[in-house]
């Protein structure tokens, strides 16, 4: 009894001494740097360090650029979430069931991963740009230059964008959770002639539940992260309907203003939490009978 | 699941975390500052004599390596040869010069004798003396003749001839260093060759007797070669440094050179990688830029030989510093002064201030050292302010970051305080309009020393005789000329928009409310008359000077920053006729701009001795400073009373007398000017018209500078409209849209 005692002492020592530099690691570059920006959101600047409280919070929410950015960014992921969600979806069940070229098409579907986001960037400016080949072709049929970045279109350019770059990564997370949903009861499902539409819902969706949460988070974070795309695109203050959060944030950076970008990083982390928290419920519970 | 959930919402803070802190360049690199210097345990502390005392005018001195420093005093047009040793005492060494003959330059031999270049002048004191003669006279140190060579008038190819530097090698041959060529004479006294460097040579002088380098600015880069006496030309040198600007001497026998370059001084010997830094010069209060020799003597010590050119009577002084430990030497409380690059008069400055403060030495931070990057300077800036590690004294001028962004950050401190509470200052003594250049929301951030006022210069008989004019009349003016006529020289699209954009920016913009009007018609025109300009230049080099044109009447405007009387001056005479300074087109009361032409510097609201930059920010503003500027063309004073002095000097009348015994008056300043400086320009004194009308400029300039980043957004949008792509009314829409998003994020 005691030996095992002092094996579990020491393993648990082991285990420590293994993990102490991912903890160092975590508390150092996340844990440290979250508290340094709760900090400096309650301060009017960082070199006479006043304590305001909310007035950086207040000062923010009552910015028109940051609530343009945020109704923007709310809008861009309203969107452009549930569509990389859906057709990524779409895709794996096509490529999932008995088609040909199946593997030629999951390539297509991922060549985008690969392309560099500069190259990405370029192909797009040389088809959206007023002189580009998209207007090319839309004149062939008698209409009008469409100044796709700089007008209330940017937004469709930037979801379709969205979408090509990440429906690839989507799909192959949907294609290996579907593999994995047990086949004798999809069989037992078909046997007790349940209608197609009845296994996807009642089964498929049940077993994809968490790959679906999982998706939607990272397709959520990656909506987000499109401000790198929109920023190559059209500079850090771009026609209105394309400022984003990170437009916000940069800018503010930019100008050292950090007080203001602590704020909207926390206001923007809260809602990320708000969003993430409703997910979690939803997959608790449409998952809970599938999982152990 | 619980497992997935924590996962999950590790993967979502990790996210939102990212995001918070964004923007992080994460280089690693820091700033080279003074202060390192503080950590060392020594300091060299330099003592200073005055050389040649009151009575003499010192120009050219030579060090011998043991202490020695020979040189030439001028009195009463009469050249003298001195030697001071390091005890202090100071001798005359007897030369015998033909009336009118003065020492151009002294140099020495392998041996230690010294070589004396002598010119002699049809008169001596004139302003229209001419070389007739050029010689070489080599002495011992007591002043007996060893050698006279009469090169006659072959060196001597115009006017402005004189010698720069001379040395015999181990051989016998003679080198005399000449603004752009090597002239060499045989042991005999025999010609022998002149090798043509094709550029103004910086110096000349001899590796341990065996090598003769010569330094100077080449194609890209500045360059040391040696010279090949078989080759009658100039060699590259065998080593793997690449030099950067500086001053070059022989090394003596500490090193095979010893050279200065911005504010240190190393030593280096021929096949290192790397020069040995020796010094800082600004830590020893010695300004370097005027350094005219310098040498390490046996025992360690530093001897400096510099002449203030800017000074009344050409000041000399020679500096002897002294390696001592820093407990040795009275502390002082230690400012810092960031900026990212030093340029001349705050260096000029703070050397000043530290030679003369018993209580605070301003040390130099600068961020730009190395070649870093604008991004890099920026981000190591801001951390540094954020971390409290800033510098006390913020460079204006040359600060990464913008007044803007300093205010935001709450990194500057409001100066109206000091400025109020302080007996000894006045507000009202000083121009109003350069005062109010760094005034934020009421709060005062800055101070300059000296500044400029941005302008178009044009004929009176074009621009009229008003004083502001209005983008109309301009296009009026334009239409009214032939074709061929240029509106201003070297002008793109882009040029012209951004110079129309710097004054009247601020009509399409109120930052005060947060809005813009650019859809108006005003702004239109701007880009039409922006679009008038070519889109690209090429600089024609055998075509008509920008003079010529100007007197032909085939160019219209000259766009100046106009730092003297003098300055105007010079532009009536180009014009040929009477000109006005009538600014940039705009419909307020003036178009012409201050600008900051000297030190310009804040306070940061950090710092722990506020009370030291207010010191140095007094300095700057003190009678003293404000009336010895470095140069006459150094900018106008910020003080009232320095401004009306300066006038009253511009315009008091100086005489010489010449050989006839005729009074004639001296000019107070030489310009050259035209495409290559071939024509040159006397400014007399000026009048009070021309006073007047530089007192009328400064009075009703402004201080309105377009928002660069407005100013980016705009350039970008009207790309569009000088390609043909769109039309100026879409533009405006898109450049509407966007700087509002701008101004809304200013809020």
């Amino acid at each position: 009894m005691k030996r095992d005692k002092d094996k579990r002492k020491r393993g648990r020592k082991i285990s420590s001494l293994f993990l102490s530099p991912s903890i160092l690691g975590v508390l150092v570059f996340f844990v440290l740097p979250f508290f340094v920006v709760i900090f400096y959101s309650v301060v009017d600047n960082p070199i006479s360090h006043q304590f305001v409280f909310l007035d950086n919070f207040k000062m923010v929410f009552n910015n028109a650029a940051f609530r343009q950015a945020a109704a923007n960014t709310m809008k861009f992921s309203a969107i452009a979430v549930p569509l990389a969600v859906v057709l990524s979806l779409g895709l794996a069940m096509l490529l999932d069931s008995k088609m040909p070229f199946k593997s030629q098409f999951r390539t297509f579907f991922l060549t985008p991963m690969m392309v560099p986001i500069a190259s990405i960037v370029l192909i797009w400016q040389v088809l959206f740009h007023y002189n580009g080949m998209v207007n090319d072709i839309t004149s062939l049929f008698g209409m009008g230059k469409i100044d796709w970045l700089k007008s209330d279109h940017a937004q469709i350019v930037i979801i379709v964008l969205f979408l090509w770059k990440n429906l690839g990564y989507n799909m192959i997370l949907f294609m290996a959770a579907l593999s994995s949903i047990p086949k004798d009861i999809l069989e037992v499902a078909i046997l007790e002639s349940a209608k197609p539409w009845q296994i996807f819902w009642f089964i498929k969706i049940r077993y994809l539940s968490s790959t679906l949460l999982f998706v939607t988070i990272m397709s959520l974070i990656n909506s987000f992260k499109v401000f790198r795309e929109i920023y190559l695109l059209t500079d850090d203050y771009p026609y209105p309907t394309v400022y984003m959060m990170q437009h916000f944030m940069n800018n503010t950076f930019g100008k050292l203003d950090y007080q203001r970008l602590s704020a909207a990083a926390i206001m923007m982390s809260l809602v990320m939490v708000v969003i993430i928290g409703i997910l979690f419920l939803a997959e608790n519970y449409f998952g809970r009978d599938v999982e152990g | 699941m619980r497992m997935k959930n924590w996962l999950a919402a590790g993967i979502a803070m990790a996210a939102a975390l990212a995001l918070a802190g964004c923007g992080g360049k994460g280089k690693e690199e820091s700033v080279p500052e003074a202060a390192e210097n503080a950590k060392d345990d020594y300091i060299y502390v330099a003592e200073y004599e005055s050389l040649g005392g009151d009575d003499y005018a010192v120009g050219n001195a030579m060090m011998d390596g043991q202490g020695t420093v020979y040189f030439v005093g001028v009195k009463e047009n009469k050249a003298k040869l001195f030697a001071r040793k390091m005890d202090g005492s100071q001798e005359e060494i007897p030369v015998d010069l033909d009336e009118n003959t003065m020492i151009s330059v002294i140099g020495k031999d392998v041996e230690g004798n010294l070589l004396l270049g002598l010119v002699t002048y049809d008169q001596i004191g004139g302003m229209e003396s001419k070389p007739q003669n050029a010689a070489i006279r080599k002495i011992s140190a007591d002043g007996t003749v060893l050698q006279d060579i009469d090169t006659g008038k072959t060196m001597i190819k115009d006017d402005g001839f004189y010698m720069q530097g001379l040395l015999q090698d181990k051989d016998g041959n003679y080198y005399v260093c000449l603004q752009n060529s090597i002239y060499v004479v045989k042991q005999d006294g025999q010609p022998y060759c002149e090798i043509d460097v094709g550029t103004y040579i910086g110096s000349m002088f001899d590796v341990k007797g065996e090598k003769v380098l010569v330094s100077y600015f080449g194609e890209m880069t500045y360059e040391l070669q040696e010279v090949d006496l078989a080759g009658k030309r100039l060699k590259a040198l065998d080593t793997p440094m690449t030099f950067e600007y500086g001053t070059y001497l022989s090394g003596g026998e500490t090193a095979d050179i010893l050279y200065t370059a911005g504010t240190k001084l190393y030593t280096y010997n021929l096949g290192d990688e790397e020069p040995v830094e020796i010094l800082n010069w600004v830590d020893s209060d010695i300004y370097s830029e005027n350094l005219r020799n310098f040498q390490i003597l046996a025992d360690g010590r530093v001897v400096a030989f510099s002449v203030d050119w800017s000074s009344e009577k050409a000041k000399s002084e020679l500096a002897v510093l002294t390696k001592k430990d820093r407990s040795e030497v009275p502390e002082k409380v230690v400012l810092t002064y960031g900026t990212t690059y030093l340029p001349y008069f705050a260096k000029a400055d703070v050397v000043a201030f530290n030679k003369q403060s018993d209580k605070y030495r301003i040390e130099i931070k600068e961020y730009g050292e190395g070649d870093k990057d604008y991004e890099t300077m920026v981000s190591l800036w801001s951390a540094d302010m954020s971390s409290g590690d800033g510098p006390d004294i913020i460079d204006m001028v040359y600060c990464p970051v913008g007044l803007g962004e300093l205010v935001s950050m709450g990194a500057v401190e409001d100066l109206n305080p000091y400025l109020d509470g302080d007996a000894d200052v006045n507000r009202e003594d000083y121009v109003e309009n350069a005062m109010k250049l760094y005034e934020a929301d009421g709060k005062l951030y800055a101070v300059m020393r000296c500044f400029g006022i941005d302008t178009m210069i044009g004929k009176e008989s074009d621009v009229g005789s008003g004083t502001s004019w209005t983008l109309d009349d301009l296009m009026a003016l334009v239409d009214s000329k032939e074709s061929d006529v240029e509106l201003f020289e070297y002008t793109t699209k882009y040029n012209a928009l951004q110079m129309m954009l710097a004054i009247n920016g601020d009509k399409f913009v109120d930052e005060e409310n947060g809005t813009c009007s650019f859809q108006d018609g005003e702004f239109i025109k701007i880009l039409e008359f922006a679009n008038r300009f070519p889109q690209d230049i090429t600089y024609d080099q055998s075509g008509p000077s920008s003079m010529e044109k100007i007197r032909n009447g085939k160019l219209l405007l000259l766009k100046e920053t106009v730092t003297s009387v003098q300055q105007y001056q010079l532009y009536e005479s180009t014009f040929g006729e009477p000109i006005n300074m009538i600014g940039y087109p705009t419909s307020g009361e003036s178009g012409t701009m201050i600008t900051p032409n000297g030190t310009t510097v804040a306070m940061n609201a950090n710092s722990k001795n506020k009370e030291g930059v207010w010191e140095f920010m007094k300095f700057l503003l003190d009678e003293e400073r404000q009336e010895n500027l470095q140069s006459a063309n150094a900018g106008f004073p910020v003080l009232k009373s320095a401004l009306e002095k300066q006038f009253e000097k511009d315009m008091t009348k100086e005489y010489y007398e010449d050989v006839d015994g005729t009074q004639k008056e001296m000019p107070k300043g030489v310009w050259t000017t035209g495409a290559s400086g071939e024509v040159t320009v006397d400014v007399y004194a000026a009048s009070k018209e021309q006073v007047d009308r530089i007192r009328q400029m400064i009075d009703t300039a402004g201080g309105a500078r377009i928002d660069s980043q407005i100013l980016s957004i705009i350039v970008d949008e009207a790309q569009s409209y000088f390609d043909g792509q769109k039309k100026a009314e879409d533009v405006t829409g898109l450049i509407q849209e966007r700087v509002q998003v701008y101004l809304n994020e200013k809020r």
